[in-house]
């Protein structure tokens, strides 16, 4: 082909929409909407502790029972995101961090949120609890945890509050 | 019964480009199946696509593409309708396990020559927000975690890959922020050696960490771009590498695979990646390595090094050095002739510039990594060839959630080289 090359480029969204059930999952997330709960799964055979639940033990294959684990954990690892996808560019800087709370055996990615957010104060080891949003739809965005020394704080917001 | 013999006889890469104005998804997959063909008639055969007589594609990801089912429609424009073609995505890992799905294909006997081909082109998703591309190709990245648990909170792939690197951290004290930067250092300088390559660059330590932040510690130099590119393969069984009186056949002597617990809080110890020690071990078996040694038992290993941090886990991993010291290796070899992961070090890691250098066409970049391991072999890798003394060669491929997939390829010059 010997003629010059000109591009050309079509605008286009693909777009679905959802109604999707949860499952066997679903009591965990009526528990954070309704109850402001965290409800992990602990298998009936080997006693694993399973969060995110699942009601089936992938180790047994026996099931899980559910089980009211405690609101407040410990940060496993952690990083603060400066640059990321076009869902949440406008959110940076936003840390998340892998939580085991404690009584879990797996950790649970969440949103750490700090009045400081500095990769020291939210480091492997640090103590954190869950806020609730005031608002919820049963779904993980309606929590996510803060260093202990600024729960109180978090708490006296008035789009937020603790658990039970 | 002795393993059926499987080499590969053919290799095409395209340029590893930001974008392709000029070329579809299936009009780069036609490229690099075209220089395949022509390689493998440039190694002794007289093939055209007629005589291929499967296809297995490596395509990780739909919506890069806009394109539910990718792979027919490529089946399509490479002329191989009437044939048999599957299709294999595994995140970033898509391209070993293609070509160790392609193995299979002929080691199993359903074919004696099998085209392995793997394509990308991410950059024509578009954010309208901040009116360029990479957003939103994180964003269709970000599908990839789990779409209830961890995409809400903002996973992607860096803070994906930067959880393990973190914990590995906190655990051995290694990689640091320096030695990460060194991998920088090593893969965009090999790039610049490599034609093929999207990122050939000069830069220091300095100026790696120096670079813009993108997820803690992680700076703008210790990740790949996101690349569009395709690469492919012909590969051949033992009777028609006899049959096509092919010169210089790479036969493929391992293929190990693993995928790990895609919920990185569900792992034992979180610095790990443990497919890849579970993929590089059932490999150096298949090839009768190993693992303890397997530093001195090949010429190169091309790496997937998508983030820096990672690279220096898998040096780790794949056995190159104990847990703990893959760090060290890179940092104190610097400008060290013949030591370290260099160009010129003992085991020299990404001589093709690896993800950083190069780019990182999901699909593609396992297929092409494998073959720059093949031209290695064949001393036909151009200004970037190292030295082939041992006559062996790997290929590692890591990727998906948590990267949960990985894939490992030897390879050796010689039939009944072990």
């Amino acid at each position: 082909m010997t003629e010059k090359f000109q591009d050309h480029q079509i605008r286009d969204i693909l777009k679905i929409n959802y109604k999707y059930t949860m499952g066997g999952q679903s009591k965990f997330f009526i528990e954070v909407m309704k109850n402001k709960k965290l409800f992990g799964t602990k298998c009936t055979k080997c006693g694993k502790t399973w969060m995110p639940p699942r009601i089936n033990c992938s180790d047994c294959y026996e099931p899980a029972d559910w089980v009211e684990l405690n609101q407040a954990g410990t940060i496993n690892v952690s990083t603060i995101v400066w640059y990321t996808t076009s869902a949440f560019i406008k959110a940076v800087p936003y840390g998340i961090g892998f939580i085991k709370l404690d009584g879990a055996e797996t950790s649970l990615l969440q949103g750490i949120f700090s009045e400081n957010l500095v990769p020291s104060k939210i480091k492997k080891g640090k103590r954190v609890k869950a806020v609730f949003n005031k608002e919820r739809e049963g779904k993980m965005t309606d929590f996510f945890f803060v260093p202990e020394d600024e729960y109180e704080n978090w708490i006296s917001k008035p789009e937020y509050e603790g658990g039970v | 019964m002795s393993k059926p013999k499987v080499a590969i006889i053919g290799v095409g890469i395209t340029p590893f480009k930001a974008r392709y104005l000029d070329k579809t998804y299936f009009e780069l997959a036609y490229d690099a199946t075209k220089l395949a063909i022509e390689d493998t008639n440039k190694n002794g055969a007289n093939i055209t696509h007629k005589d291929l007589e499967s296809t297995v594609y490596g395509i990780y990801n739909e919506l890069f593409e806009r394109q539910f089912m990718p792979d027919i429609f490529i089946n399509s424009y490479i002329g191989m309708n009437n044939k048999p073609g599957t299709r294999i995505a595994a995140g970033g890992a898509t391209g070993g396990y293609t070509v160790r799905m392609a193995y299979s294909e002929v080691a199993s006997g359903l074919s004696d020559l099998c085209l392995c081909l793997g394509v990308e082109k991410c950059n024509d998703c578009y954010d309208e927000q901040t009116g360029v591309t990479t957003p939103e190709v994180l964003n269709a990245i970000a599908y990839s975690a789990d779409m209830t648990y961890e995409y809400p909170m903002g996973m992607m792939a860096a803070s994906s890959y930067v959880s393990m690197v973190n914990a590995h951290y906190e655990e051995f004290g290694n990689p640091t922020e320096e030695q990460m930067a060194h991998v920088s250092v090593k893969n965009h300088g090999n790039a610049m050696l490599n034609p093929k390559a999207q990122s050939p660059m000069e830069v220091t330590v300095e100026d790696v960490m120096n670079s813009r932040i993108i997820c803690y510690p992680f700076k703008l130099l210790d990740c790949c771009l996101y690349s569009e590119a395709s690469a492919a393969l012909i590969l051949a069984s033992e009777e028609k590498v006899k049959e096509l009186k092919i010169e210089k056949p790479i036969w493929i002597t391992g293929v190990g695979a693993a995928n790990t617990d895609c919920f990185i809080g569900n792992r034992e110890d979180m610095g790990r990646l443990y497919s890849n020690i579970y993929a590089a071990k059932a490999a150096y078996k298949m090839a009768e390595l190993d693992y303890n040694k397997i530093k001195n038992q090949i010429d190169l290993a091309e790496l997937h090094d998508a983030f820096s941090g990672q690279e220096v886990i898998s040096y780790e991993e794949l056995g190159f050095v104990p847990f703990g010291e893959g760090g060290s290796w890179i940092e104190r070899t610097f400008e060290k002739s013949g030591e370290g992961p260099w160009l010129d070090g003992e085991l020299p890691c990404c001589p093709s510039g690896g993800l950083i250098g190069c780019g990182h066409a999901v699909g593609a970049t396992g297929i092409m990594s494998t073959g720059e391991a093949v031209l290695q072999l064949r001393e036909e890798a151009g200004k970037h060839q190292v030295p082939i003394e041992k006559g062996r060669a790997i290929s590692h491929s890591i990727g998906g959630p948590g990267a949960a997939y990985a894939a490992v390829i030897v390879m050796a010059n010689k039939e009944g080289l072990k």
